[in-house]
């Protein structure tokens, strides 16, 4: 066997090993007596067929290539003990040559994560600002919910809401018929027809109207796009809301724990604050990994990517999944072929390999590591919230290894990210510009 | 009776193709043919030389049609041994 190391790309190595026909010979000598055991040639017992025969039953071919899938795998590990290479998954193989046997062998190799001096870095926080406009806005918002609607005799406006008798008909097919129909008249509604609602406004209580209106050629719902309706409406009741008064009436009414409007001010405002810290935090823990990142060198094989992809193709196959659906059918539902939403989830998932190399380097560099109790912790806060009768269930399932492991690199990785965090905000006194420093 | 008539195919079995190693072939022959005829038709068909020919009458077997037993044909099978260094490649029935 000749092994030629021929280049080192991507973290992939490109070998070409050539088998000497003596060890092709022996491998299908090896071939030919397990066959021979479980091929049933007429007038010969099982194993008892001499290999010139088996030869011409099975064709020569075919039993050249049993000895090849046999050889290769046994052949391609020898060599990459012989090269000293670490592979970390399933190399590709391809025949280049058959007299004498010559493959190619690409073999992806551990990822190499050249740290930057992340030690040093540093990123300012966005500030969190909650304006008055934003919780004017909520509140406003709670007073529309909260909105009364009362009776009123004038014709109808937008934003009334109308009781209404609904006849209709699409093209001599009953379309809408109902009778005490609530409909709030909202400017450019697309419901039931575009411009319905405008034909609504200026109508008394009581009056009667017969109307037609064609559905726009680009109407959502295919099957009625073009054709034309014909309505017949009789107003009943008009309505117009009327909102609570800003007072402490109305924060009581919205919770009885408040008392006076500044109470509810305060509380909404506190939420606000709330929420925009959450999503403050996230994009700033985003942010201190791609400074990361950006100061460090990857370099990892492409078959990485495609795992990653695989696991997102199957993480939204299993939510989407209500039954037995197949992937075929997940693929026809959203009209895409396998290709077009792998190529599609490529920059997230290259991405996404991206940062759980380098997380995964600064923790092993940082040392950081989750002691057996942590993960207990978590497992528990995790069962807290499941329902009662599928504790038991939980737990037996997160103390397996597996998931224990899954639970451990979580943990791990959450822990890395607040190290990082607490070192771009705490870095004041160093350097400003984190240099890229090579680190053997 | 025409060389081409007499052999039928050839018997590729296990004990046959021991017997190979001794230069001995194995054929299933017409049943009306005769010693030398085959001997011509083995020397023709393969352009081999012939040294001796044994042949067996195979008897037919019983076989169950419906209710009754009946007898498959029964035929003849020779055995065809050839001057020592001669070869046939046997392909047909394979």
């Amino acid at each position: 066997m000749k092994v030629t190391n021929e280049k080192i790309e991507d973290s992939q190595a490109f070998l070409s090993i050539e088998m000497e026909p003596a060890e092709v010979e022996e491998s299908l000598e090896e071939s030919y007596h397990r066959l021979v055991k479980k091929t049933d040639i007429p007038g010969f017992r099982r194993g008892k067929a001499p290999r010139a025969i088996l030869e011409r039953y099975l064709s020569k071919e075919s039993l050249f290539e049993e000895a090849l899938s046999n050889l290769l795998p046994k052949a391609y590990k020898k060599a990459i003990k012989e090269q000293k290479l670490e592979a970390i998954a399933r190399p590709s193989i391809e025949i280049a040559q058959k007299d004498p046997v010559i493959f190619k062998a690409i073999v992806p190799l551990r990822p190499t994560v050249k740290l930057g001096d992340y030690h040093h870095i540093q990123v300012t926080p966005e500030p969190i600002e909650v304006s008055e406009a934003d919780v004017n806005a909520i509140i406003e918002r709670l007073r529309h919910q909260h909105a009364a609607w009362e009776p009123v005799e004038r014709p109808v406006g937008f934003n009334d809401l109308v009781v209404l008798d609904i006849e209709s008909n699409i093209e001599d097919k009953p379309f809408i018929n109902q009778k005490g129909a609530q409909y709030q008249v909202v400017q450019n509604q697309p419901f039931p027809v575009p411009g319905f609602a405008e034909q609504l406004v200026g109508m008394g209580r009581d009056e009667e109207k017969e109307l037609q209106l064609q559905f726009p050629l680009d109407y959502p719902k295919g099957e009625l796009a073009g054709k034309e309706a014909s309505f017949k409406i009789r107003v009943v009741e008009i309505k117009q809301e009327r909102l609570p008064e800003l007072n402490g009436e109305f924060a009581k009414e919205i919770d009885s724990n408040f008392e006076t409007l500044d109470s509810l001010r305060e509380q909404v405002s506190a939420d606000l604050r709330l929420r925009a810290e959450e999503k403050a935090k996230i994009d700033f823990e985003e942010r201190v990994i791609e400074v990361v990142v950006d100061i460090t060198q990857v370099d990892f094989p492409p078959i990485l990517v495609e795992m990653e992809i695989d696991r997102l193709l199957n993480q939204r196959l299993q939510r989407w999944q209500t039954g037995g659906n197949s992937l075929e059918e997940y693929l026809a539902s959203i009209n895409k072929t396998e290709e077009e939403i792998r190529e599609e989830l490529r920059p997230p998932a290259t991405k996404r390999t991206i940062w759980s190399l380098v997380l995964g380097e600064v923790a092993k560099k940082g040392k950081i590591k989750v002691s057996d109790s942590a993960i207990d912790t978590e497992i528990k806060n995790i069962i807290k919230s499941a329902t009662e009768d599928k504790k038991g269930e939980l737990n037996k399932f997160l103390n397996t290894p597996q998931s224990r492991e899954s639970i451990k690199q979580t943990l791990i990785t959450r822990k890395t990210i607040q190290r990082l965090v607490k070192i771009a905000k705490g870095s004041n006194m160093s350097i400003k510009t984190p240099q890229k420093e090579e680190q053997k | 009776m025409h060389p081409y008539e007499v052999l039928r195919r050839p018997l590729i079995t296990e004990k046959n193709t021991e017997l190979q190693a001794q230069g001995k072939y194995a054929f299933e022959v017409a049943r009306e043919a005769n010693k030398p005829q085959i001997k011509q038709a083995v020397e023709k068909a393969f352009k081999v030389k012939v040294t001796a020919v044994n042949v067996v009458t195979v008897p037919g077997k019983t076989r169950r049609v419906g209710r009754r037993q009946v007898l498959t044909q029964p035929s003849k099978k020779a055995i065809v041994t050839l001057q020592s260094g001669d070869k046939i490649e046997f392909f047909e029935g394979v």
